[in-house]
């Protein structure tokens, strides 16, 4: 009788699992499956062109996947410096109350819903940026970075002042003994024994970045280009899968929002496994 | 006698006619149970939700739910049978008439108006510039009059009706160009124009107020009086759509949308009311 | 080290911690100034009579309450489904997975985890269109689907704080069950389980922020601007994400746009209580984990 509840139970524990783990497996197969009759059609490459204009039949999106890497890129590349800086603080320099401060204050903004970003940055960011470049509606690829980059200041920060962390002891005694300063021994025992740790927080946040769809939805402009300049609007996969989701199902604009679904899952996996290579198996970290 | 048999149809009249007529409109959906989705056409927004909270006041156990999306989500949604109703700014086409079986319901006439930012002195505009404007061939406020500022071009998605209408109408189905700026409804149109002062942008009639100036074209201003007489151009029928002939909650709705309280509604949100 | 280099390198680090806590300053600041002005009864209950609307007596037309609501059922409905899935595939995965399988597991689990939310929105109106055609004229995008593409959002998020919280207990507490005679399973459900309980439900309390915050798989799979509050899996629904999204583009008047502004501090503060709920119940969870080792 016992044994029969154990194994019982160690079936329902199996099976849960296995549910878990074939739910990544079932989004990629309708991805797959609402996609397939333009792979089999030969139409695919008709996707990877440059212009989209349903009316005259045209639906490249090689538009949305560049607006998506500008502005992930240009996310990262705002974020990366002050993600480092900020760790350094955290982990490093904070002999003052300044320092536990602002590991709380990071801490904090991952609780903050993305949605509310996007909404304090319409009316404070946007007018702003407007302004600065008096040209472009503000709505734009700048704009949509910066929020972007706040966004995932804390994935970036938490990750790394962690990595920070865990470098070992004796090398900062090392360190100390031979009485370098803070700086030094940031710079030439924490940063190169942490490197791991630093890309992969990297990585994980540029996963962030062109996963996230409010953020761009609502302050990137939307515009179907390749965007010029930093002032110019432009679209990411994902707002583009939000804005064309409402359109005919027998439709090829309705199809190709499954290939850009393709697109952003086949670069999760990368970005999973680039992790794996950086020896971190625990990709999950809250927000 | 005669007299007092006319003073009786007066009495009764005022009694009982009267009041069935006035306030009778939401007496059909007495004892009525059941769900109503409606999704669409935004410029039908704000008409629809006032019905539907008419109604629902008027009687707890109906519940209808409201979405935008846009006129061809308002089609091919209902074609699909995802939703009850559908609202469109446009006719359905002949091919998705006959794909769907679809009936359609004009219950309202509105106008579209091209809007720019309060501050914007370029309130007159000739057709030919608009369609300049809206290809990119025009890209300074400076050519019409205003600051040296690029001019920033908003537009609808392409599941929207108005943008069909505008497009057809105005545009005589030219390009529009691709730094141009999507929003998804009337609404947000609305309030991009509103923040915005080097934008311009097109929307309802139904939706003008003093957050936004409206600029008349060829001399014409896209007033409700206007697209009454025809002066105005640019006005399109407000449409809704069901899949084959409607049922139940569905034809209540409709023919409270087309009674006289109804009716008021339309007007009430500034749009041209089909039946007087 | 050249001293001025190194003065530069800790001024950036200075600046870094002061522009990050200034942009959030301002971010709350402004969300409050323009806000707090519009917290009140209407805001939630529009012109309902306040505790009509709390007993459902009147339907709520102008105000937050159907998407408060909206919200909360929400949050409740995905995490039911989630956490007997998620608890029990994290105990599967601690105890019982054998080592030849369980990388496969962490793949497709962490790739589940990273996947966008707007896929998981994307695969949820996917199913339902699917289900629609294939098997039933009633199936739309509704609070059903949503609850469970946010399940499947936030079930990584419990699988692994219960895995993480079985397979890091002290040796000793793993096996004074076993040596007392008790089986596996009750070794699992009675002592490691209860063992490190807090910290499993602050993994699930992420879980519930995580539900609460996201817009993106709820707007493809059934939100809408107007529903009241749902009766039934298969209605549609509101939700505040969303209304703060609806309005942050369409609001037609100053006031609905304070209204948003309103809907902002609610979410943000149910959020922040969520969130901090969370930290306290890690941080007594690690208390405990040091007491006993």
């Amino acid at each position: 009788m016992k044994s029969s509840i154990e194994k019982l139970a160690e079936k329902g524990f199996l099976f849960s699992a296995l549910l878990s783990a074939s739910i990544t497996i079932l989004i990629l197969s309708f991805m797959v499956f609402f996609s397939f009759p333009l792979f089999k059609g030969g139409d695919i490459a008709a996707f990877f062109t440059l212009e989209w204009n349903p009316y005259e039949g045209r639906f490249g999106i090689i538009p949305m996947m560049v607006g998506t890497g500008i502005i992930a890129s240009l996310a990262l590349l705002i974020a990366t410096p002050f993600g480092i800086g900020c760790s350094a603080f955290i982990s490093v320099f904070s002999t003052g109350n300044f320092g536990k401060l602002l590991r709380k204050v990071v801490e904090f903004m991952t609780g903050i819903p993305t949605v509310i970003y996007g909404f304090v940055a319409i009316f404070l960011l946007v007018p702003f940026v407007r302004e600065i470049f008096e040209k472009g509606t503000g709505m734009c690829v700048l704009s949509a970075s910066i929020m972007l980059a706040l966004l995932i200041l804390p994935t970036i920060v938490l990750f790394i002042s962690d990595a920070f962390n865990s470098v070992p002891k004796n090398y900062l005694d090392a360190a100390d003994s031979l009485g370098a300063t803070p700086v030094q021994k940031l710079i030439y025992v924490i940063i190169p024994s942490a490197w791991k740790g630093i890309i992969s927080g990297l990585v994980l946040a540029a996963g962030r970045a062109v996963g996230d769809t409010l953020i761009s939805l609502m302050i990137a402009g939307n515009a179907l280009q390749i965007p010029r300049g930093l002032e110019a609007a432009a679209r990411t996969l994902t707002a583009h899968i939000a804005l064309i989701i409402a359109s005919d199902y027998e439709s090829p604009e309705f199809k190709s929002i499954f290939v850009c679904g393709l697109i952003l899952f086949f670069f999760t996996t990368l970005i999973v496994l680039v992790l794996r290579l950086l020896g971190h198996f625990e990709v999950l970290r809250q927000r | 006698m005669k007299f007092v048999i006319c003073l009786a149809g007066i009495f009764v009249f005022m009694i009982v006619g009267n009041p069935f007529a006035v306030a009778g409109d939401l007496d059909r959906f007495e004892g009525v149970k059941g769900t109503l989705r409606i999704a669409g056409g935004t410029a039908h927004i704000p008409i629809m939700k006032e019905a539907a909270k008419r109604i629902m006041a008027a009687n707890p156990d109906i519940k209808i739910t409201i979405a935008g999306g846009g006129s061809g989500v308002g089609i091919k949604q209902v074609g699909e049978g995802l939703i009850d109703i559908g609202n469109s700014g446009r006719k359905a086409t002949d091919d998705e008439v006959k794909r769907y079986g679809l009936k359609m319901f004009k219950f309202a006439i509105d106008g579209i108006a091209v809007v720019v930012n309060p501050e914007n002195p370029v309130v007159k505009m000739k057709k030919s510039e608009l369609i300049d404007i809206f290809s990119g061939k025009i890209n300074n406020w400076k050519a019409l009059g205003f600051k040296d500022r690029g001019i920033n071009v908003y537009t609808r998605d392409a599941s929207s009706g108005t943008r069909k209408v505008f497009w057809k109408k105005v545009l005589n189905k030219g390009d529009i160009t691709k730094s141009a700026n999507f929003v998804k409804s009337h609404g947000a149109m609305k309030s991009a124009i509103n923040v915005d002062p080097y934008g311009i942008g097109y929307i309802s009639v139904g939706y003008l107020d003093d957050t936004v100036a409206s600029v008349s074209l060829d001399g014409t201003s896209p007033t409700l009086e206007n697209v009454l007489k025809g002066d105005y151009k640019i006005a399109r029928g407000l449409y809704i759509n069901t899949k084959g002939e409607p049922a139940g909650l569905a034809r209540l709705f409709i023919d409270y949308i087309m009674s006289k309280e109804g009716q008021k509604i339309v007007e009430d949100k500034g749009y041209i009311a089909v039946r007087k | 080290m050249n001293r001025f280099v190194e003065y530069q390198i800790k001024l950036f680090c200075w600046i870094s911690g002061i522009v990050l806590i200034s942009a959030i300053g301002i971010i709350l600041a402004f969300l409050f100034h323009k806000g707090i002005s519009s917290l009140n009864f209407s805001l939630i209950f529009g012109e309902t009579r306040p505790l009509d609307g709390l007993l459902l007596r009147n339907e709520v037309f102008d105000g937050l309450f159907p998407a408060i609501v909206g919200t909360l059922l929400l949050i409740f409905t995905s995490i039911f489904w989630a956490i007997p899935i998620g608890v029990a595939s994290g105990i599967y995965l601690a105890e019982y997975c054998n080592i030849k399988w369980k990388p496969l597991f962490n793949l497709m689990l962490d790739v589940l985890a990273g996947i966008p939310s707007i896929l998981v929105g994307l695969f949820g109106f996917a199913v339902s269109v699917f289900l629609h055609k294939h098997l039933s004229e009633h199936i739309y995008p509704c609070f059903l689907i949503s609850s469970l593409a946010l399940a499947c959002l936030v079930l990584p998020y419990i699988i692994r704080t219960t895995e993480q919280s079985l397979v890091n207990l002290p040796f000793f507490v793993k096996t004074t069950g076993l040596a007392l005679g008790a089986s596996r399973l009750q070794n699992i459900l009675f002592i490691l389980i209860p063992y490190n309980l807090s910290r499993i439900i602050s993994g699930i309390i992420l879980a519930i922020g995580r539900c609460a915050e996201d817009t993106a798989v709820i707007m493809l799979t059934g939100v809408v601007a107007m529903a009241g509050i749902p009766n039934s899996l298969l209605s549609q629904y509101e939700a505040l994400p969303f209304y703060i999204f609806y309005i942050s583009s369409d609001y037609n008047s100053q006031e609905e746009l304070m209204n948003g502004f309103g809907a902002c501090i609610i979410l943000l503060s149910i959020c922040v209580f969520l969130l901090t709920l969370s930290h306290i119940l890690k941080r007594k969870a690690a208390i405990r984990f040091a007491t006993h080792t």
